[in-house]
């Protein structure tokens, strides 16, 4: 079996600003987003034949490739789970280009999460149709379980309880965020560095999650070109190649509410994709000088250290205490500021830090960067990448 | 007033229920007149409220809100439809319903309840744009006047697209009882007027002007609101809340395998069979893990509450409210023992409280 | 005008006692600022007709009474952050409206107040109202 390990790469990134009120439709976010990353790669609208979002976003396929005036497509293909999509949009788009169903696919995220809906705020239709999705809710939704920070805090709870991790523990992950945002002018938070005693005092949203272990609400959108590795060699901008990229699912696995499987303190969903992009690349943890790690909540921060081989299970403390995940500790993670100071843009935004660090072009840029992980959203089915230079 | 009851009345409504309530968000017409001073001026006066930020622009300025601010609970005044009812205005979703109960005999209309939720206060200029979203139709129960259904609504107010309020209304469609009809067939029709009167108003945005035409009525009694979060339910996890109805806490177990699994599904995932039947849990348990909800405010439940996940020692493990119990006492490893909770008319939810171990 | 700070607010304590004079001009200046114009707001004559014994408070009125009884004790600074009401009899004009109302939680900075206001037939509304003060 051919392995797609190198054959593709992403060669442009674009965004929109990072707001809480963009003011412009979500197809319009798309959009520009989109006109930027073909700009960014030196392609046109004419060169795109494939298309990727999540299911979740609202503008579809061939919205978007009309309002950017790309013609004929042959591919387009949604991923699933909330943010748990972001790194599977670009492994499906590295496998339409590798397999040659396409030669160039934009992956995009777009919306106003912060002036439309809101993914925090509690839906009582969560649980309200017999879909598989409706019935898995409906044994936590009527008990007014029902908040993306409510079901995080349940594991975060058993994790405290199996490891002796506390709120602070947490709140240095929060620390780590702020502080790297605050050296990122497109960051929300930028210049808003937060102390750890801030982080501590801010009010609980639900136990043990205190707000600042919350990432924050945006509107934007992000874009991502794919092509060949060879074709992205020829265009303007030096490629980050797609060392490996994998999605992974659980046994007994839920959205975002996996109780009932094993014993709630880990990612057993990020260990298959951690364990699939390790074999893939032939590299591991010591390999990638810097991290995008999903941080919609800081628990799972942690959680994903040790399920990705960082350290040992129950060690991620220890690991982050001193500065371990900031920009001058032993592994830089999320130097944009992450979800948590940057913007959340469901995960895309951090794999566009990703590609700016192998290019060397980040304004927190980490030293001697060969090789970056990323991941997508915890607590749900999701995905990796391991992008390289070269 | 005689009436013969369709016995597929019922069903039809809550068909058209379900409808409506799938046909989701409907938006109304933006305010007629932007957030403004005189309007507010004028209500802050008939109302006796000298609040000066809403009207003083220098006292307003020097205020937290750096200047005018409109009053919270003038949010609807903004989209109120006028003294020419609008024409032509897109129905919302709870129009049809209503229509359906006033053609069935059900022409009394009474509120029941008003819950408005403030996101931020509103500035001269900024112009809210309903929208009403069905919420929920539950009967017939009978109350003090009369045989009814409760209806319920959302309505929630954008300005540009940021939700800036939003509303529940309940009212209570009855069919007033034919005992009465003695005191006055006015009596009757009056009902019926005032329920057009509702429905011309434009359900979601309107006055639900109505209130009981009868001094002599007390608000219904006996009739609990409907429960805001329920559970969705098909014929593979019926049992357990018929089960929960009875005060019975019911684990799916395989009829050929007898693995024993919650949360419940068709097939069992060891050996294949879709022959099922159920044991009745012990009813202890201990917590496994829990949380302490305190924000975002969540319908139908006073924060903070705990929830937990819940061992048994059956070797299933079940998610539910730990009540009767301060938050700060409960801890992983707690014995509870479940109870049972009726939240309104139809649910009743298995609950936990501490257990002496 | 003075707001209250957090720590003046103490779980427990009453708000004093607002009574309002039920007047038909109270009745109708309110229907009419609340951009209300059912008959039975302010039509005497078409309110009898229906069989009520006069006209009576419109809903959008009762909450505007009651947001008001809580930030007159408040005061102006005071953030009203939500309102729910459970409605019981009509207030008819003639009546006297009086509100009562008791500090019953405070939770991440935001209060729980509970209001009834009373007329002569009953409750006429009875609900909670929520808010913050400034820092």
């Amino acid at each position: 079996m051919s392995s797609l390990s190198g054959r593709t790469a992403v060669a442009g990134i674009g965004a929109t600003e990072f707001s809480k009120k963009s003011g412009r439709s979500e197809l319009r976010l798309a959009a520009e987003a989109v006109h930027a990353a073909l700009d960014d790669a030196g392609l046109s609208p004419a060169d795109v034949d494939g298309m990727v979002t999540y299911t979740q976003d609202a503008n579809q396929e061939i919205a978007v490739a009309r309002e950017v005036g790309i013609g004929d497509l042959s591919f387009f293909s949604r991923v699933h789970y909330g943010g748990g999509a972001a790194c599977g949009t670009v492994l499906h788009a590295a496998m339409a280009v590798a397999t040659g169903v396409a030669g160039t696919v934009v992956c995009y995220r777009a919306f106003n999460e912060r002036s439309g809906r809101r993914f925090g705020q509690p839906d009582a239709r969560l649980g309200g149709e017999p879909s598989s999705q409706g019935l898995e809710m409906s044994w936590h939704v009527p008990y007014g379980l029902m908040t993306p920070a409510a079901w995080v805090a349940m594991f975060a709870r058993r994790y405290m309880h199996a490891y002796g991790a506390t709120s602070e523990d947490f709140g240095r992950v929060a620390v780590a965020m702020r502080r790297h945002a605050a050296t990122n002018p497109a960051a929300w938070f930028h210049g808003r560095p937060i102390t750890l005693e801030e982080h501590q005092a801010s009010r609980w949203i639900v136990e043990p999650l205190h707000l600042l272990d919350c990432c924050q609400e945006s509107d934007g959108a992000v874009a991502l070109v794919v092509t060949s590795a060879e074709r992205a060699r020829d265009l303007r901008r030096s490629p980050a190649v797609i060392r490996a990229a994998a999605q992974g699912s659980g046994a007994g696995q839920m959205m975002m509410t996996s109780y009932y499987r094993d014993d709630m303190t880990g990612l057993p969903e990020m260990g298959v994709v951690g364990r699939r992009l390790w074999e893939q690349a032939g590299l591991g943890p010591s390999d990638v000088q810097a991290a995008i790690l999903y941080d919609h909540f800081t628990p799972f921060v942690l959680t994903q250290l040790e399920e990705l081989g960082f350290c040992g299970r129950g060690e991620a403390r220890d690991y982050v205490a001193g500065g371990g995940i900031e920009i001058d500790g032993r592994l830089p993670v999320n130097p944009h500021g992450g979800q948590l100071g940057e913007a959340y843009i469901h995960g895309m935004n951090g794999i566009a830090e990703a590609v700016r660090q192998i290019r060397g072009t980040s304004v927190n840029q980490v030293r001697d960067v060969r090789n970056v992980l990323v991941t997508a959203g915890t607590g749900v089915p999701t995905s990796g990448l391991v992008l390289s230079a070269g | 007033m005689t009436l013969i009851t369709d016995p597929t009345l019922h069903d039809r409504l809550m068909a058209l229920a379900e409808r409506q309530a799938a046909a989701g968000e409907v938006r109304g017409p933006a305010a007629a007149d932007p957030v403004n001073v005189p309007m507010i001026r004028h209500w802050a006066d008939a109302m006796g409220d000298a609040n000066p930020l809403y009207t003083d622009a220098e006292a307003a300025a020097a205020s937290v809100h750096g200047g005018i601010v409109a009053p919270p609970a003038m949010i609807q005044v903004w989209t109120m439809p006028g003294v020419n009812r609008r024409a032509g205005q897109r129905p919302t979703p709870v129009d049809e319903v209503l229509a359906m109960l006033d053609g069935n005999g059900y022409t009394g209309v009474v509120a029941t309840n008003c819950e408005q939720t403030y996101h931020r206060y509103l500035r001269p200029g900024e112009r809210p744009v309903p929208a009403t979203r069905f919420a929920g139709l539950t009967g017939p129960k009978r109350t003090a006047l009369g045989e009814g259904y409760f209806v319920t609504w959302n309505v929630t107010w954008y300005c540009e697209e940021e939700p800036v309020a939003e509303m529940l209304f309940r009212v209570l469609k009855f069919r007033p009882r034919t005992g009465r009809a003695a005191s006055g067939t006015q009596d009757g029709r009056a009902r019926e007027q005032e329920a057009g009167a509702r429905r011309d108003s434009g359900a979601g945005e309107g006055p639900a002007g109505a209130r009981p035409d009868s001094g002599a009525e007390e608000a219904p009694a006996g009739a609990r609101p409907p429960y805001p979060l329920r559970p969705a339910v098909n014929e593979d996890t019926a049992f357990f809340w018929e089960g929960a109805a009875r005060g019975e806490l019911r684990i799916q177990k395989c009829a050929d395998c007898g693995q024993l699994r919650h949360p419940p599904g068709p097939m069992c995932p060891s050996c294949r069979s879709a022959a099922r039947t159920y044991a009745v849990a012990s009813g202890q348990g201990e917590v496994y893990s829990y949380v302490v909800h305190h924000h975002p405010p969540v319908p139908g439940r006073q924060a903070p509450f705990v929830v937990a996940v819940v061992e048994l020692p059956e070797g299933v493990r079940i998610v539910g409210n730990v009540v009767d119990c301060p938050p700060s006492e409960v801890g992983i490893g707690m014995p509870l023992r479940v109870t049972y909770r009726q939240m309104d008319d139809e649910l009743v939810l298995p609950m936990w409280i501490p257990r002496e171990s | 005008m003075r707001t209250l700070t957090e720590d003046q607010v103490e779980i427990g304590s009453s708000l004093p006692e607002l009574s309002i004079e039920l007047t038909p001009t109270a009745i109708v200046s309110t229907a009419l600022a609340t951009m209300d114009f059912t008959p039975v707001h302010h039509d005497v004559e078409g309110a009898r007709a229906q069989g009520s014994k006069d006209i009576f408070l419109n809903i959008l009125t009762t909450m505007g009474l009651v947001e008001r009884y809580v930030t007159d004790w408040a005061g102006p600074e005071a953030l009203v952050r939500g309102i729910n009401v459970k409605l019981g009899v009509p207030a008819y004009a003639g009546d006297t409206l009086t509100f009562t109302g008791t500090v019953v939680g405070r939770e991440a900075g935001e209060f729980t107040v509970e209001v009834r206001g009373r007329v002569s037939l009953g409750d006429h509304a009875s609900g909670t109202v929520r808010f913050a003060l400034p820092e």
